[in-house]
């Protein structure tokens, strides 16, 4: 069952499209991955879903229903974990909880219970008096996180909820938010980490310039590079040009062409020596070939011609 | 939701209340000053005695008529003269105990009088002291005038005084009256040049209808004033709470949870109106402790203070919401809020403003409402009504509130970020 449905959603800044024609789903207790580097329009995106911004086109429709014929209902349903660390740090965690979790429509018994609840299960019970600005950052993070469960949203957007925090930090929250999900909830999170994309998510949607390139799963998206191996090729190629080489294109297909690099995956499923041996035909002088499995940033290699690090 | 979010502020004002007690210090500190610059001695809101030394090494029957001159009339009224030797009085200004030393210098009398050489007093002023010294130079100088004009107009009887007053043994009352007969001559023939009777007055005494004493204390006049422009300072400071929400995006995260911005703001508005609140305390009961006023309808000046606490928060909610940044808020809302005090009248009445601002512009702004209602309310005036001006301010400060939250509220839908 989806419980987010995004179709069309535009929206521009002054002479900035932040994001165009962006279209995906997200079922109960999956994972939706929305991957790409900054100013990709994942904020822009997430933020539109959750009404902080009105689309300029497109819909979106939270549990089935059109987000803007009813907000109140939609934000019931949704719990919304901002990028930033959006908590009154003069407050302890269990006061921030508290507070988060009235505003969220839960009266002053169920909030006191559910705010223990969620400390426990963010491992914060015995920090829960102290006051926020005394945490440390991945602490920040999960209670940032815990204010978006208090009313037990079914839908939940996470909106890099691991930016600048140590890696076993990092590992802590998303072993959370796999839980989570395996609880049911359907998860919407914005990452540019390619290996929490990797690890975390059942489905990925690639974001670049405000466009959803691509979408599935890791298997589904690394079957667009055409096989299972890549072929990287190192040495002078800074005169060398593919088109000149005959009968290339029809079997293999660039992935990037650098001065020093080119990467390409096979066109049709041949074997890897085979394709080898084509390769060290090729008229330049090549120093090293190296095999390996094409990996996200392959993917997003592949659709943009840059890499998600770069 | 109100409640729970002005809970939530008062527990983050609980633990760091710091901001909270300095824009809370602001009243206090401009109170405390004023009281400084007009001396301890302004209770009740009068002048006071004025606490002067006078150090008379002359020792002359004319510096003896000076220093009579100053324990008479309105001169004691104002003056409380004490004759000391030269070192008691520097030590009593050490003390800080007078306001300034005034020395009649050792043969003043027979030099003022042969006419021959310019002869000086001295006065020694106490830095210590706040403005009372600075009315003794005056004192001063208008004496030094007078001598002056004395002695340019009798110069011809100067050496028969100096003779009256250089004469061994006991002062000759018979030529001191002679010589005051020709000098009250002298000065009645000159009198209708002197003084032509162009205007004329009539004294007399109103019965009292009842006892005003403390209501015309000055400083209950000119209170009002300053407390209208610091109070509007003090809700500007605190609705600043909005942009801090809005950069530690917790703003964002309550539109998350709903979609109405005006409970939010409004509980911004109220939290600025209980700081402006608490500030009018401190500057109006702190005007009853140093300057000894007495207001007289506490209670009417209780509704016309919530009122314009009102209007100030919502004014200054409606100028964060179009300025959109605290940086932006910065640069324009002192402007502001002088301009508005300069018009209604915190620095000058508004009825000795220019006619442009006196009759056309001030009427219309709530400072101004606020400013004169109370003044009202002290003199028992009855041309500013206060349910009037607590009506108007009250009405203002809702649509202001309204107006704010909605300017707010589309600006964030856009995208703008403080």
């Amino acid at each position: 069952m989806s419980l987010l449905q995004v179709a069309g959603l535009c929206k521009t800044f002054g002479e900035v499209r932040a994001a165009s024609d962006v279209c995906f789903e997200v079922r109960a207790g999956e994972i939706y991955g929305l991957l790409g580097p900054n100013g990709a329009g994942k904020t822009t995106t997430i933020s539109m879903i959750s009404g902080l911004l009105r689309p300029d086109a497109g819909k979106v429709a939270v549990d089935g229903a059109d987000f803007w014929s009813d907000p109140a209902r939609a934000q019931k349903i949704m719990g919304v974990v901002p990028q930033e660390v959006a908590l009154y740090e003069e407050l302890s965690g269990r006061e921030n909880l508290e507070f988060w979790g009235r505003l969220a429509g839960l009266t002053a018994v169920e909030t006191r219970e559910r705010a223990g609840e969620v400390l426990e299960a963010l491992s914060l019970a015995d920090r829960a008096r102290d006051a926020v600005k005394n945490y440390s950052g991945g602490m920040k993070r999960r209670i940032n996180i815990g204010c978006a469960l208090m009313h037990r949203p079914k839908l939940l957007l996470l909106d890099e909820p691991t930016v600048g925090i140590d890696p076993q930090a990092r590992a802590n929250i998303l072993e959370f938010v796999r839980q989570l999900g395996a609880e049911g909830a359907a998860i919407l999170y914005t990452t540019h980490y390619l290996e929490e994309a990797e690890t975390l998510c059942s489905r990925i949607g690639i974001i670049d310039h405000g466009k959803l390139l691509a979408e599935g799963t890791l298997p589904e998206l690394r079957k667009r590079l055409g096989g299972d191996q890549l072929f990287v090729l190192e040495g002078n190629l800074q005169q060398a040009n593919p088109d000149d080489w005959p009968g290339f294109r029809e079997r293999f297909r660039i992935i990037q062409k650098l001065d020093h690099q080119l990467i390409v995956s096979s066109q049709n499923s041949r074997h890897p020596s085979e394709c080898l041996r084509d390769l060290l035909e090729l008229p330049v002088r090549v120093e090293n070939v190296t095999l390996k499995r094409p990996s996200l940033n392959d993917v997003f290699l592949q659709l943009t011609g840059r890499e998600l690090r770069e | 939701m109100l409640w729970t979010m002005l809970i939530k502020d008062l527990r983050r004002a609980r633990h760091n209340p710091w901001p909270y007690l300095l824009n809370l210090a602001l009243p206090l500190c401009i109170t405390a000053l004023i009281g400084l610059v007009f001396g301890p001695s302004s209770k009740g809101g009068g002048l006071g005695q004025i606490k002067l030394a006078v150090v008379d090494e002359d020792d002359s029957v004319l510096s003896s008529l000076l220093r009579g001159a100053m324990n008479q009339g309105d001169f004691k009224k104002h003056l409380e003269a004490h004759f000391l030797e030269r070192n008691e009085a520097f030590k009593q200004i050490n003390d800080n105990k007078i306001s300034a030393v005034l020395i009649i210098p050792k043969g003043f009398t027979r030099t003022y009088l042969s006419g021959d050489e310019p002869v000086a007093f001295e006065l020694i002023k106490n830095p210590a002291q706040s403005f009372y010294p600075a009315i003794l130079e005056e004192l001063v100088q208008v004496a030094v005038t007078g001598l002056n004009a004395v002695a340019r107009n009798l110069r011809s009887d100067l050496p028969a005084w100096k003779e009256v007053f250089e004469k061994k043994g006991r002062p000759d009352m018979k030529g001191i009256a002679e010589l005051m007969v020709r000098v009250g001559d002298k000065f009645e023939n000159a009198e209708r040049y002197l003084f032509p009777p162009l205007v004329g007055y009539e004294a007399s005494t109103q019965k009292k209808a009842k006892e005003q004493g403390p209501a015309l204390n000055i400083f209950a006049f000119l209170l009002p004033g300053m407390a209208a422009m610091f109070l509007l300072f003090l809700a500007d400071h605190a609705i600043r709470d909005l942009y801090r929400e809005v950069t530690a995006r917790t703003l964002d995260r309550f539109r998350t949870l709903h979609d109405r911005l005006l409970p939010f703001v409004i509980s911004k508005v109220v939290l600025a109106m209980a700081v402006v609140v608490l500030g009018s305390i401190v500057m109006f009961g702190g005007g009853v402790l140093m300057f000894g006023i007495h207001w007289q309808r506490p209670l009417a000046m209780a509704v016309v203070i919530l009122a314009f606490g009102l209007f100030g928060s919502g004014f200054m909610a409606f100028i964060a919401a179009l300025a959109r940044s605290e940086r932006r808020a910065n640069a324009v809302n002192g402007v502001i809020v002088m301009c508005l005090s300069f018009v209604a009248g915190s620095f000058f009445p508004a009825r000795q403003l220019p006619p442009l601002f006196r009759d056309h512009l001030s009427p219309l702004v709530p400072n101004y409402w606020f400013i004169e209602a109370l003044r009202a309310l002290q003199s028992g005036a009855v041309d500013m009504p206060w349910s009037w001006a607590a009506l108007k301010l009250l009405v203002l400060g809702l649509g202001l509130v309204i107006a704010a939250s909605w300017v707010f509220q589309r600006a964030l839908a856009k995208g703008i970020r403080a």
